[in-house]
């Protein structure tokens, strides 16, 4: 007898439906509009790709006979001070590959750190499916346990995208202040000794303040709340949808900022830093949208924007009032 | 009102594009690569009339920049394979998954192996479909010439194998 087909039977079939050698526009379209049908379309599509690459790392031969290293991998984070003892060629390989993903997707131990250099992206997603977006010259550390999940961010900035999970907390801290959640999606910017979070998705709990009997702040969807740490003062104002995430996407979005916040935020993205000619051009103020791309490409744009004129000082780049 | 950017579709498509690349790819790495070279294109492209349909836009441009890749594709399947270990319940609070490590790479395979043991239990056309197609690398073009069957039936043999697969992993 036939039953109706199921989530899961319907992601399949789209799922090879998508590895025949040509898939048309209009096979996209309709995909997409399938997934966005439901969350559980996209949960059951993931689950059949996750299968599917999981079948893609069959290896018939060599590894099956791979031996056990004689004692556990002494690993730390992050692939630079990855370390292992002397093994079998195969299973080295496998772990150099494992040291490649680690720039894009990743499992996370309990008690991991993450760091971005300057100008790199990093997405990280966790063991309970939830994601991280780390911005540029960014390190934040994760700790789940059984009744809590932890992040500890210090300079950083990341996007969040939360996995339900009602029994486990997601807790992040950040400087003194706390920011707790359910499920949601949200950034994060600790910079400066300035906390902005700014809300997408969801319900957030802000607590700016070290004391346990400090202020909370609930967020929704649209706002944001900005705290600064050395006067204290705290603004919730209302965020523009996306807007504070934009640097997922390679652009740089200022409504009435100083330059000095702007020139701070370029000088995580390049190694060679841009300067301010005297503190009153970093009060200069900015509203506008720059696209990440070249240092050389995004000073002339901001000196078109702004009454500024720019000198390359061979090791950094000096800006002053025109 | 000019209708949405394409930098606009792309944000909101980025995760269902990557979705969607991945499948033919069959590697999440690579795919999120492709969707990001497809970032820099259109921040060219961003300016100019991009008409009606600026998502099927994106795909055909993405759809462009897969074919190129594949060309020169290598294998990437190991690397998410130990990504995707991380998604699997493992034992809890213990000193094994405390780091990412070769025993767990090693419990991967043997999770895979055992989870193959399964096409066995497949009738033998749909076995064949799925060994030549998901285990040996051959498209599904190529899976219909070997076994003399059209593609239609090629796809339907290896949704078949994936949804009994599904189901015995879970």
């Amino acid at each position: 007898m036939k039953t109706q087909p199921t989530d899961i039977d319907i992601a399949i079939d789209w799922l090879v439906r998508l590895q025949r050698s040509t898939v048309s526009p209009a096979d996209w379209l309709a995909f997409d509009a399938w997934l966005l049908a439901s969350e559980h379309h996209a949960q059951t599509y993931d689950a059949a790709l996750a299968l599917d690459l999981q079948l893609a790392s069959y290896e018939p031969e060599t590894i099956q006979a791979t031996p056990l290293p004689s004692r556990p991998l002494n690993m730390s984070i992050g692939p630079k001070t990855w370390r292992w003892p002397v093994m079998g060629a195969a299973l080295a390989s496998l772990l150099i590959a494992a040291g490649l993903i680690w720039q894009s997707q990743v499992q996370v131990p309990p008690e991991a750190a993450y760091a971005t250099a300057i100008g790199a992206h990093k997405t990280v997603i966790l063991s309970d499916g939830s994601r991280i977006d780390l911005n540029t010259a960014s390190r934040l550390t994760v700790d789940f346990d059984r009744s809590r999940r932890q992040v500890r961010m210090k300079d950083a900035e990341a996007y969040f995208d939360v996995a339900k999970d009602p029994r486990r907390p997601f807790v992040i801290e950040a400087g003194h202040s706390q920011i707790q959640v359910v499920g949601t999606a949200f950034d994060v910017k600790n910079r400066d000794g300035q906390l902005v979070v700014s809300v997408e998705r969801g319900i957030v709990d802000v607590q700016p303040l070290p004391s346990t009997a400090a202020k909370h702040y609930r967020l929704r969807p649209g706002q944001a709340l900005s705290y600064d740490q050395s006067t204290g003062l705290i603004n919730d104002s209302l965020a523009q949808s996306g807007e504070a995430s934009s640097w997922r996407t390679g652009r740089l979005i200022y409504r009435d900022q100083p330059l000095s916040v702007v020139v701070a935020d370029l000088n995580r993205q390049f190694d060679r830093p841009i300067r301010l000619g005297d503190a009153q051009t970093g009060k200069v103020r900015l509203s506008g949208v720059l696209i990440v791309d070249t240092q050389t490409a995004m000073v002339k744009r901001l000196s078109a924007l702004l009454p500024l004129k720019s000198s390359d000082k061979g090791d950094r780049i000096v800006l002053t009032m025109r | 009102m000019k209708s949405k950017s394409l930098m606009e579709t792309y944000a909101e498509k980025r995760d269902n594009l990557v979705r969607t690349f991945a499948a033919r790819l069959r590697s999440i790495s690579e795919a999120e690569d492709l969707i990001q070279d497809l970032f820099f294109k259109i921040e060219r492209f961003d300016q100019q009339e991009v008409g009606e349909n600026p998502s099927a836009l994106l795909f055909q441009m993405a759809n462009h920049l897969m074919l190129d890749r594949l060309r020169s594709q290598k294998r990437a399947g190991i690397r998410d394979a130990v990504w995707l270990q991380g998604h699997a319940p493992s034992p809890q609070g213990q000193t094994l998954a405390t780091e990412p490590s070769a025993e767990t790479a090693l419990a991967a395979r043997q999770q895979l192996s055992a989870l193959i043991q399964h096409v066995d239990e497949l009738p033998p056309k749909v076995a064949q479909a799925f060994r030549l197609h998901k285990l040996e690398d051959r498209s599904q073009a190529e899976t219909a010439e070997v076994m003399g069957i059209s593609q239609s039936t090629v796809e339907k043999h290896i949704s078949a194998a994936l949804k009994r697969l599904i189901r015995a992993r879970n």
